[in-house]
C-alpha cells in the first residue's frame, strides 16, 4: 500500500509508452499505405449508412437513420469508453492485497441512469413515430397504381386502372435485362399493393430503404414516390423473406422513367396486350412438333430431338399453377448465345411456338424466368 | 427367508457408465446438461461453418439451395434448442442448488427426466439428414411455407422438427418448475430472497418465462402438425387460415425465449464481475427490480419481429420495445460501476465476462435502432438483423457461457483450467467474432437479405462476406481451443481446492468437486456475500 502510488506511477508510464507506441506504429503503417487505408476507411464508414434513398419516403427513413444511428454511436462510445477505461484504471497490482471500498449501490446513480436513457428512448420513440406517419401510408389518389404478385420464384407486376382493378397490363419478366422489370413514373406516387399466390415473400428494394411483407390471403399497401433526378436509373430488388429453394433467385429490378415516358410505355404495352388478349391458334404450317412440359419448375423431357434445316413446333405445356414459364433456345448449352425465345405466360396453359429452321447441332433450352430449368435440344 | 446379500460396489467400471446414465444428482445432471449442450454446439458450429464457406463467394460451390436451407434452419435449431437454452439449464442446475444451500433440485427424478428429453430431441432432429431432408424453413418455421406446398422442399424433417421443438419444450417446463419449487422451498437457514444470488434471481425470472411462454409456442406447433399432417386449416390461407396468426403464436414465445437466452448468462456474469473485482455487485436490488422489469416487458414486444408484415399496430410494439432498452441500460450500468474502483483480477472468466458487457452493449443498442419502426423497413430481414441477433446471444450468452465455463470448472472437476490457453482462446474468439459479425451490418444495410444461399457477384457484397467467413473459421479455430484446454485440464490441471477465486457465493464453501449431498455444514448467511463475510468479517461492510 504504501509502495503503491510509486509502482501505480511506473506502471502508468509503461501503459502510456506502449499506447505511444502503438500509435506511432499505426500511424507509420498509415503513411505507408495512405491511399488503401483511407479508401478503406471511408468505404467502412460509408457502410454503416444505409445507400443513398432514391424515394422521398427512403430519403426519411435515412434522415431518421442518421439522427437514431447517432444517438446509438454516442451511447457505445460513452459506455464502452468508461468499460475500457474502468479495466485499464483498476487492474490489480501484483501484491496488492487491499480491500477495494465496498460500495453496494447508489440509488441517485440508480435514479439518473434509469431517467435519462427512458427520456432518450422516448425521444427516439418520437421522432420514429413521426417518420412513421410520413412514410407509411397509402392515399388512394395515387395516379399510378401498380400490383406485385409474387410466386415461388419470381415477380409479375400487373399495371392496374384508375380503379385499381382492371388489369392494363401484366408484365411476366421481373428484369430489365430479360425486356421485362418494374416500370415506375419518377416524380409521381405510385400506389403498390402486393399479392401472394403462395407463400408469404417480402417485397424489398434496398435503394427504398423500405419492405412489405407479401402474405397470402392479405392485401397490403404502400405508396413510394421516385425522385425525379432518378430518370433513367434501375434499382435491384429481391425477396427478403424466405420463401423455399428458390429464395434467392427471387430477383427484379424496378426502373424509373420520366412521367411522359412511362405513360407512352404504359399505353403501348396496354394496347399490345389487348390485341393477342385471345391468343391466336398456331396455323398449321409444315413441320414436326415437339412437345415440352414444366411441371414443378422443371420440364420434364430433359432432351428432345428435332430435324435440322425444317422449321418445327413447340407444343409447350406449362402445368404449373398461376407461375409463368416459357422456352429459349440456345446455341450449344442452355447458358449459349440465344437463338429463338418463346413468349412467357402462366399455367396451367399451353402454346405452340413456331421454331425457325436450325442447323444441325446440339442446342440448350432454359426458362427465362427460372434459369434453373433447363434441358438439351438436339438437332440432326 | 428373504437372503440378500449386500453387493459390494464392484465392477465399477461398468457401474460408472449405468451411474450417470440413471443418476438424479443435479450435478451429475448438470454436467451432462453441458456436456448435451456442447455436443449439439459443436454440430451447429459445423452447419455454420457449412454456410460460410458457401456464402465466401457468389456462386454455390459447396452446398445447393435446399441443402443451404437445411444447413442455416438446423444451425439455428441446434444452437437455440439444444444449445443456448439446455447449457444455461445445465449451469443452473449445476449451481443453484449449491448456491441456496441445498442438497438437490426439489424433484431429482424430474430433473432427469428434463436432461434425457433433450438428447432424444437431438436425435429426432438429426435423423432429418438420413429421411429426405430435415426441416429447411428456418427456425421460425413460419406458416404457410412449412405447410405442404411443393416447392418449400420441407417433409418429413419438419415434422420430425416439430415433435422435437415440443419435447424440448416439455423439458423446459418441467425444467422451470422444479427451479421455482427449488428456490422457494430449498433455501438454507438465512438465505432470504434478498439475499439470494444474482444467478439464482435470473433463473427465477427465466423459470416464470419458461413457464408462460412454452405452452403457447407448443399450442403454435400442435396447430402447425394437425394443419400438415391431418388437414387442419389453422395457418393456410388456401383453406381459411391466417398464416400471420402463426407469427404472432410463434414470437408470443419466441421474444421472451431471448430473455430464457440471455438472462441467466446476465446472471453468471453478475455473479462473476463482483468476484473478480472483489466488491459486491453494484445495486442488488436495482438489479433485481430491471431483471423482473425485463422479463415482464418481454411479453409486451413480441411483434417487433412483425414490423413489415402490415399486420401489427406499429406504434405500441416499437414504444414497448424501446422501454425495454431501460432495465437492460439499468443493469449495463450497474456491471460498468461493479468494476469502478475494483481490484480488477484479470482472469479467463473475468476476460469473457468483459467480453459480454462490450459485446452485448452492441446488440442491445441495436435492439434499439430496429425498435425505430421505418428504420426497421430498411433492416429488417437483411444481414443487420443477423448481427445483430448474433451480438446479443453470441457476443451476450456464449462469452458469458465461457465466462461461466471458467469459472465453474474448478468446482465442477476439482482442476483449473489453463490461463493461457483460456486468453488465446478469448483473444482468438473475440477476434473472429467481431469479424464474422461487424461486417454484417454493412452487408445489410447494404441490402442483403439474410437466408439466400447465393448472391450477385456484381451487389458489392463480396469483400464483406469474404471478410465474415474468415471470421467464423478464426471462432471454429477458438473452440479447438477450448476442447484441448478441456481435454488438458481434465487429465492434468493444477488442483483446484475449494475456492480458487475467493468466491462469495456458497458453492465455494464445498469440496471441489461437492460430496453428493453437497455440503457438510454451512456458513451463516446473513448476506448476498455469506463467503466474503466469513473471510472478511462484516466489518468490512459499511
Amino acid at each position: 500500500m504504501s509502495s503503491s502510488p510509486r509502482s501505480r506511477t511506473t506502471r502508468g508510464a509503461v501503459f502510456a509508452l506502449a499506447l505511444g507506441a502503438v500509435i506511432i506504429g499505426l500511424a507509420l503503417v498509415l503513411v505507408g499505405f495512405r491511399a488503401d487505408l483511407l479508401r478503406a476507411g471511408d468505404t467502412f464508414v460509408t457502410g454503416l449508412f444505409p445507400p443513398i434513398a432514391v424515394t422521398t419516403q427512403g430519403a426519411q427513413i435515412r434522415d431518421l437513420y442518421a439522427i437514431v444511428f447517432l444517438i446509438a454511436v454516442a451511447i457505445f462510445v460513452l459506455v464502452e469508453g468508461l468499460i475500457i477505461w474502468t479495466v485499464v484504471r483498476y487492474r490489480r497490482k501484483p501484491g496488492d492485497d487491499t480491500l477495494p471500498p465496498q460500495t453496494h449501490g447508489n440509488n441517485i446513480a440508480e435514479f439518473v441512469w434509469t431517467i435519462v436513457p427512458t427520456l432518450v428512448v422516448i425521444f427516439m420513440f418520437i421522432v420514429s413515430w413521426q417518420t412513421l406517419n410520413a412514410v407509411d401510408r397509402s392515399s388512394n389518389d395515387a395516379q399510378t397504381k401498380i400490383r406485385a404478385v409474387a410466386g415461388q420464384f419470381q415477380w409479375q407486376f400487373d399495371y392496374l386502372g384508375p380503379d385499381g382493378q382492371t388489369i392494363l397490363y401484366t408484365e411476366l419478366l421481373p428484369l430489365v435485362s430479360q425486356g421485362g422489370g418494374m416500370m415506375v413514373p419518377a416524380g409521381r406516387t405510385v400506389q403498390l399493393s402486393l399479392v401472394s399466390n403462395d407463400v408469404i415473400h417480402a417485397f424489398y428494394v434496398p435503394q427504398f430503404l423500405f419492405k412489405r411483407d407479401v402474405v397470402p390471403g392479405r392485401t397490403n399497401q404502400f405508396d413510394f414516390k421516385v425522385n425525379d433526378a432518378d430518370v433513367g436509373q434501375t434499382f435491384r430488388g429481391q425477396c427478403a423473406e424466405l420463401c423455399g429453394t428458390g429464395h434467392s433467385i427471387m430477383l427484379f429490378e424496378v426502373k424509373a422513367l420520366s412521367p411522359s415516358e412511362f405513360d407512352a410505355w404504359l399505353a403501348d404495352k396496354a394496347a399490345k396486350a389487348a390485341a393477342t388478349a385471345a391468343p391466336a391458334a398456331s396455323g398449321a404450317a409444315a413441320g414436326d412438333t415437339i412437345v415440352i412440359t414444366a411441371q414443378g419448375v422443371k420440364y420434364l423431357e430433359a432432351t428432345v430431338t428435332a430435324k435440322a434445316n425444317t422449321p418445327f413446333h413447340i407444343d409447350f405445356k406449362n402445368q404449373d399453377p398461376g407461375t409463368p414459364h416459357n422456352v429459349v433456345i440456345h446455341k450449344d448449352s442452355p447458358t449459349g448465345a440465344e437463338i429463338f425465345k418463346g413468349a412467357v405466360f402462366n399455367g396451367v396453359a399451353e402454346k405452340i411456338y413456331d421454331v425457325p429452321a436450325l442447323t444441325a447441332g446440339t442446342y440448350g433450352f432454359a426458362c427465362i424466368v427460372h434459369p434453373t430449368m433447363t434441358g438439351t435440344l438436339t438437332v440432326q | 427367508m428373504a437372503t440378500t446379500t449386500l453387493t459390494p460396489a464392484a465392477s465399477t467400471s461398468r457401474n460408472a457408465l449405468y451411474e450417470w446414465i440413471t443418476t438424479t444428482d443435479h450435478k451429475r445432471i448438470g454436467i451432462l446438461y453441458l456436456v448435451n449442450s456442447f455436443l449439439f454446439f459443436f454440430i451447429g458450429g459445423l452447419l455454420a461453418l457449412g454456410v460460410r464457406a458457401e456464402l465466401a463467394q457468389p456462386g454455390l460451390q459447396f452446398l445447393n439451395d435446399s441443402t443451404y436451407n437445411e444447413f442455416f434452419t438446423m444451425h439455428a435449431t441446434f444452437m437455440i434448442f439444444l444449445f443456448i437454452i439446455p447449457i444455461l439449464a445445465g449451469f443452473a442446475n449445476y449451481v443453484v442448488p449449491l448456491q441456496i444451500g441445498a442438497p438437490d433440485m426439489a424433484f431429482p427424478r424430474i430433473n432427469a427426466l428434463s436432461l434425457w428429453m433433450l438428447p432424444l430431441a437431438g436425435i429426432l432432429l438429426l435423423l432429418g439428414f438420413v429421411t429426405g431432408g430435415t426441416a429447411a424453413a428456418g427456425w421460425t418455421s413460419y406458416a404457410p411455407l412449412t405447410e405442404d406446398h411443393p416447392l418449400a422442399a420441407v417433409g418429413t424433417g419438419q415434422d420430425l422438427w416439430i415433435v422435437a421443438i415440443v419435447l424440448i419444450g416439455t423439458s423446459s417446463i418441467l425444467g422451470a418448475i422444479n427451479f421455482l419449487v427449488t428456490i422457494f422451498k430449498m433455501r438454507a437457514p438465512g438465505m432470504t430472497l434478498f439475499r439470494m444470488p444474482i444467478l439464482v434471481w435470473t433463473v427465477l425470472v427465466t423459470a416464470v418465462l419458461t413457464l408462460m411462454a412454452t405452452p403457447v409456442i407448443t399450442s403454435a406447433l400442435i396447430m402447425l402438425f394437425i394443419d400438415r399432417n391431418y388437414g387442419g386449416s389453422f395457418f393456410d390461407p388456401r383453406s381459411g387460415g391466417d398464416a400471420i396468426l402463426y407469427q404472432n403464436i410463434f414470437w408470443f414465445y419466441s421474444h421472451p425465449a431471448v430473455y430464457v437466452m440471455v438472462l441467466p448468462a446476465m446472471g453468471m456474469i453478475s455473479e462473476i464481475l463482483p468476484v473478480f473485482s472483489r466488491k459486491p455487485l453494484f445495486g442488488y436490488k436495482a438489479f433485481i427490480f430491471a431483471t423482473a422489469a425485463i422479463g415482464a416487458l418481454g411479453f409486451s414486444v413480441w411483434a417487433h419481429h412483425m414490423f413489415t408484415t402490415g399486420a401489427v399496430y406499429l406504434p405500441f410494439f416499437s414504444i414497448m420495445t424501446f422501454l425495454i432498452a431501460v432495465p437492460t441500460g439499468v443493469k449495463m450500468f450497474n456491471w460498468v460501476f461493479t468494476l469502478w474502483r475494483g481490484q480488477l483480477m484479470l482472469k479467463t472468466p473475468l476476460l469473457f465476462a468483459l467480453g459480454f458487457l462490450s459485446m452485448f452493449l452492441i446488440g442491445g443498442i441495436n435492439g434499439a435502432i430496429s425498435a425505430s419502426v421505418p428504420v426497421d423497413f430498411a433492416l429488417h430481414d437483411t444481414y443487420w438483423v443477423v448481427s445483430h441477433l448474433h451480438y446479443v446471444l453470441f457476443g451476450g450468452s456464449v462469452f458469458g457461457v465461457m465466462a461461466g465455463l471458467y469459472y465453474w470448472f474448478p468446482k465442477m472437476t476439482g482442476r483449473m483450467m489453463s490461463e493461457t490457453v483460456g486468453k488465446a482462446q478469448f483473444v482468438l474468439m473475440f477476434v473472429g467474432f467481431n469479424l464474422t459479425f461487424f461486417p454484417m451490418h454493412e452487408l445489410g444495410l447494404a441490402g442483403m437479405p439474410r437466408r439466400i444461399a447465393d448472391y450477385s457477384s456484381t451487389a458489392g457484397w463480396n469483400d464483406l462476406n469474404m471478410l465474415a467467413t474468415i471470421g467464423g473459421f478464426t471462432i471454429a479455430l477458438s473452440m479447438v481451443l477450448l476442447l484441448w484446454n478441456i481435454f488438458v485440464s481434465l487429465r492434468s490441471g493444477a488442483p483446484a481446492g475449494d475456492d480458487p477465486w475467493e468466491g462469495n457465493t456458497l458453492e465455494w464453501a464445498t469440496s471441489s468437486p461437492p460430496p453428493p449431498y453437497n455440503f457438510d455444514r454451512l456458513p451463516e448467511i446473513r448476506s448476498e456475500r455469506p463467503l466474503f463475510d466469513l473471510r472478511h468479517g462484516r466489518t468490512a461492510e459499511h
